[in-house]
């Protein structure tokens, strides 16, 4: 078991073969194309700045996701279970997820200005759809005889919201938060090679223009290694909270 | 005579993907408080929808329900209904699922464990009170079922085919329990089943039901001395009187 998860790093070791092999080779001046080992060393002689920008994208990343999650699960739960609101949303969530966020940064920009305001708007707005969309499709995948049992028992709405959709909807929700994640994710990089003066993506474009193509590098390792990290977080939560899901569905071979 | 349950001329017209299903015309039949009611008949003919029509839970297209005077309009406050399918929240433990119907209703939580306990003993289900029904066997899956619906003292008990996927054993066991209930509390109770000889075992009156549009074909008064004796000339007479109605072996499907 333990050395199957290790299968998972061959083809990043490949990778970096390749890359110490295309060193060797001088396929690129080391100016443009630095060593590993060189790019390792960003860690130890630069890691404040590392670890000041990720911090800063990850609160930003934090806070807007945490805010369309407040703003999408709730909207999805009522959007799901009345049929009215569900006729009156669905061509605008179509229209609007269609939209990338970042081809409304020179709006978000025109309204807020440079800083945290637009960065964390457009996070947002990547974190929305997806938990809207899957927090609806969770709802609607409820067992009909499921809701029978509540109406036949008379609960309350607030009850059959509490105990019965909400629950029933968690991992299409989590499955949303995930996708959310993701894009809040590759949203903040990219706002904030625009919006901000911090932030991973900041960073790796001010390296750029001081030719520090190892900063570069260690940048984008960072970003892929956080997005990993949080993948695998939020994954971790969904199994503990739906842990009554498991043996219900199919586990790949 | 005092008429608990009242159907007259009812029907029921699923509107279909492709075209309207006709699964019940004129329905009339009445049945006094107290009464053991089984519905008896092949797979399609009606039975589940005439039952949930009972519950409150399908409007008739045709005709109208009157339950202790009054005629339905939603879900019923006299009815606990075992489904067919069982309708087990699969987030819920045995005990959350059990303690269900009271929850709605607000019985305080401490009351609530108390009858809970009472119910899941008999239903021999003591020991299992914090699995997860995907955890449980089928025919465990149904005993929670009916735990639930007994907790409230309903007035009417509707059970769908509630003991279909139990061994004899426990079936017997159950049929011995349901009657006990039925005799302590004059529960009025419309039972689904299958078997013919159940039905002989438990009814006091048996519908027999003809498909395509399900309809009542017989009325049978079951007339025979409790605890009722599966050998005795009276039951087999019974018993093939039954089966010619039905046009089938002793289990009908
Ligand atoms: N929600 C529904 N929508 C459309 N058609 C339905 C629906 N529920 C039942 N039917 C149809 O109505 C008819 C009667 O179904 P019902 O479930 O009441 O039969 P039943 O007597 O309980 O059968 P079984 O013994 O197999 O449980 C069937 O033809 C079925 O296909
Ligand atoms: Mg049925």
């Amino acid at each position: 078991m333990q050395w199957r998860r290790a299968l998972g790093l061959l083809p990043l070791a490949l990778l970096l073969l390749a890359w110490h092999i295309a060193v060797e080779l001088k396929v690129y001046p080391p100016v443009l194309l630095p060593p590993p080992a060189k790019v390792a060393m960003v860690f130890i002689d630069d890691w404040q700045t590392v670890l000041d920008n990720a911090a800063a994208s990850i609160a930003r990343v934090l806070t807007g996701i945490t805010l369309a999650f407040l703003f999408a699960v709730p909207l999805g739960l009522m959007i799901g279970r009345y049929r009215l609101l569900d006729t009156m949303t669905d061509w605008s969530i179509q229209i609007f997820r269609s939209i990338p966020p970042i081809s409304l940064i020179p709006l978000a920009l025109l309204f807020l200005g440079i800083g945290d305001k637009p960065a964390i708007a457009l996070i947002f707005l990547a974190g929305t759809w997806p938990l809207l969309i899957n927090t609806i499709f969770g709802v609607r995948g409820i067992e009909r005889t499921l809701i029978k049992v509540a109406r036949a028992a008379r609960a309350s709405e607030l009850l059959v919201m509490k105990d019965i959709i909400l629950p029933a909807s968690l991992p299409a929700i989590f499955t949303g938060l995930r996708l959310a994640v993701g894009g809040g994710w590759l949203t903040v990089v990219t706002a904030e090679m625009i919006a901000v003066k911090s932030g991973l993506g900041y960073m790796i474009l001010n390296a750029q223009l001081t030719f520090r193509s190892d900063l570069i590098i260690a940048g984008i390792v960072v970003i892929g290694a956080i997005g990993l990290l949080a993948d695998q977080l939020v994954r971790r939560v969904r199994a503990s909270v739906c842990r009554w899901q498991e043996g219900l569905t199919a586990s790949p071979e | 005579m005092n008429r608990f349950i009242e159907c007259i001329g009812v029907g029921k017209i699923y509107p279909g993907k492709d075209q309207p299903v006709e699964a019940l015309r004129g329905i009339d039949f009445a049945c006094e408080a107290g009464e053991f009611v089984c519905l008896l008949g092949r797979s399609g003919c009606g039975k589940s929808t005439l039952l949930q029509m009972v519950a409150g839970l399908e409007t008739p297209t045709a005709g109208q329900i009157v339950v202790a005077g009054k005629e339905l309009q939603g879900p019923s406050p006299y009815a606990a209904i075992v489904f067919q399918d069982h309708g087990l929240f699969p987030w819920m433990t045995v005990q959350k699922n059990v303690e269900f119907n009271m929850k709605a209703r607000g019985t305080p939580a401490a009351e609530r464990r108390r009858i809970a306990a009472h119910f899941i003993a008999m239903t021999s289900l003591t020991g299992f009170e914090g699995r997860y029904p995907h955890e449980l066997s089928g025919g465990m899956r149904q005993r929670v079922g009916i735990a639930r619906a007994l907790t409230t003292g309903p007035k009417a008990l509707l059970m769908d085919e509630p003991f279909g996927a139990l061994d004899a054993q426990t079936r017997g066991k159950l049929q011995d329990e349901v009657l006990q209930i039925w005799q302590a509390g004059r529960t009025t109770v419309l039972f689904v089943t299958h078997s013919i000889d159940e039905a002989l075992l438990l009814a006091d009156r048996i519908l027999v039901f003809s498909p395509r549009p399900g309809r009542i074909a017989a009325d049978i008064r079951v007339d025979l001395p409790r605890p009722r004796v599966p050998q005795s000339a009276g039951f087999t007479a019974l018993a093939r009187e039954l089966r010619e109605l039905v046009g089938a072996d002793r289990e009908i499907d």
